[in-house]
């Protein structure tokens, strides 16, 4: 069975878990935003605000680093990009290659920021059930005249739905060609088009039987929603996140 | 009181092919009805029928004296279909919104979709799997997952599209136990299938498909020795001349 990490929501009683969805969705937009501006104190002080939520919230220190591998490959790439395309002074040197000091500091604070906007993220996720995040995104599109909000938030949530199935054919199909020593054969655009075009077949063959099974259970736009109410917890929460945004600005 | 009736009913797909050609049937309330037939002999064509998840080419389905195609959303309340593939049917991110999707789609209040969400998972035994992530569930689970989504909408008639397809033994009593007991509590169900082992000791009615038509329709009894004429493989008990047993016994 394929499990998605981390990234996934987990009942629990913490403070996140019980405050309002539109709220949790400010605070992510404010901390991804606040985090241009930060540097290493600033970003030592929501990394460790991050985390403590995160372990609060039920995540172990474990599957937080977990949840990292994936974007490790990622944020080596940054920082080595970084380090080397940035002017200043010189650390090492290979012919006309050059390693500066300004570009290792910047490459690490970009990658820290990126660390610090997937560690929200990942909160959100966490504690925040994917019905909840639904009707925020429609609450979200809404007043922009012209986007189908509640088309779009039901398409979101058929994703995250189907990502874990489609994950578990990509995952069958691989095993049965490896069955049939696929890996005898070293071209990667070979073995690509073999696992590819039977999975998308299979991937659009499952959203017609889906759209099917959902018109059987009358599914319309115009749809009972989650009900949202705000309570005195999301505006304390509220003031402490915005203090703390004009603080590392 | 025959809840739903059938009449010179023929279904040509887009490229010409005939997949239902005269079908008259009419099914008591309360009945318990077994379609059996080889694969493409019409029976999943025919259990779409019931609501309007296709039309007639010719030809009317009546449910409680209204032709079905009058008014699509009371068919599809009132008509309850379970798909063969439950993932394929499970729409929810987690257990209690794929039961609350139909209820929605209904427009019910919140209160009211939060009651038949906690009644029918009650129902089917799935209650501690509430927050639970659908993939996640087994086999059996999963499939009466696809049913408490459908009794959820309180329909009195249930269909069954091959419910025992890849389930293994503990999965098929599981199933078989909550067909029964929906039986028991006065919903009419029709069940397709090309295997009668496991359900036909359970059955009022048998109907036969081939090719689109329907041969034969009696007491299961009577049309066990007929059964292999048409492709389908006579229950074993029946072949050594003794009485067909439940799968529960």
């Amino acid at each position: 069975m394929a499990e998605l990490s981390a990234f996934n929501f987990r009942p629990g009683s913490s403070v996140l878990h019980g405050l309002d969805v539109r709220f949790k969705l400010i605070f992510l937009v404010l901390i991804s935003f606040t985090c241009l501006k930060a540097y290493s104190v600033a970003l030592s002080v929501l990394t460790l605000v991050l985390v403590a939520v995160l372990m609060h919230s039920g995540l172990s220190f474990k599957s937080i680093l977990k949840t990292f591998r994936y974007v490790f490959v990622l944020l080596v790439f940054i920082f080595i990009t970084r380090a080397l395309s940035t002017p200043g002074s010189v650390v090492a040197e290979f012919k006309s290659i050059s390693i500066t000091r300004e570009g290792i500091y910047y490459g690490a604070i970009i990658c820290w920021r990126l660390v610090v906007v997937i560690l929200t993220g990942l909160s959100f996720v966490l504690t925040t059930r994917p019905s909840e995040i639904k009707v925020a995104v429609e609450w979200t599109l809404n007043p922009f005249p012209f986007i189908p909000a509640k088309r779009i938030a039901t398409m979101m949530g058929l994703m995250v739905r189907f990502l874990p199935v489609i994950i578990d054919q990509v995952k069958e199909s691989a095993d049965a060609q490896r069955a049939r020593g696929v890996e005898n054969r070293k071209n990667p655009v070979y073995r690509l088009g073999k696992l590819g075009i039977p999975i998308m077949r299979r991937t659009f063959e499952r959203a017609d039987k889906l759209a099917v099974a959902m018109e059987a259970r009358c599914y319309s736009e115009n749809r009972t929603d989650p009900v949202l109410s705000s309570s005195i917890m999301d505006w304390i929460a509220l003031c402490g996140v915005v203090c703390l945004c004009i603080v590392i600005i | 009181m025959n809840i739903i009736e059938i009449e010179n009913l023929s279904h040509y797909f887009t490229d010409g092919t005939c997949g239902l050609e005269n079908i008259n049937l009419t099914i008591q309330e309360g009945t318990f009805v077994v379609i059996a037939g080889q694969n493409g002999s019409g029976k999943t064509t025919l259990l779409k029928h019931l609501n309007g998840l296709l039309l007639p080419t010719t030809g009317t389905v009546r449910l409680a004296g209204t032709p079905v195609s009058k008014n699509l959303v009371k068919a599809r309340q009132m008509v309850g279909m379970v798909f063969q593939d439950p993932d394929s049917q499970i729409v929810g991110e987690t257990v209690c919104e794929d039961v609350a999707f139909g209820p929605e789609n209904l427009c019910l209040d919140r209160d009211e979709v939060k009651r038949r969400v906690f009644r029918t998972l009650k129902i089917v035994g799935l209650l501690d799997f509430e927050d639970q992530k659908p993939h996640l569930l087994s086999g059996g689970e999963k499939r009466r997952l696809a049913i408490a989504g459908i009794l959820a909408m309180e329909p009195k008639v249930l269909v069954f599209d091959e419910p025992f397809s890849s389930l293994d033994y503990p999965g098929v009593k599981q199933v078989l136990k909550q067909l029964i007991s929906l039986h028991r509590s006065g919903h009419t169900i029709l069940v397709a299938a090309h295997d009668l082992e496991k359900i036909i000791a359970h059955a009022d009615r048998l109907v036969i498909m081939k090719d689109g038509k329907v041969l034969k329709d009696g007491i299961p009894s009577q049309l066990f020795r007929e059964l292999e004429a048409f492709g389908i493989r006579e229950p074993c008990a029946s072949r050594l001349g003794m009485e067909v047993q439940s799968w529960l016994n």
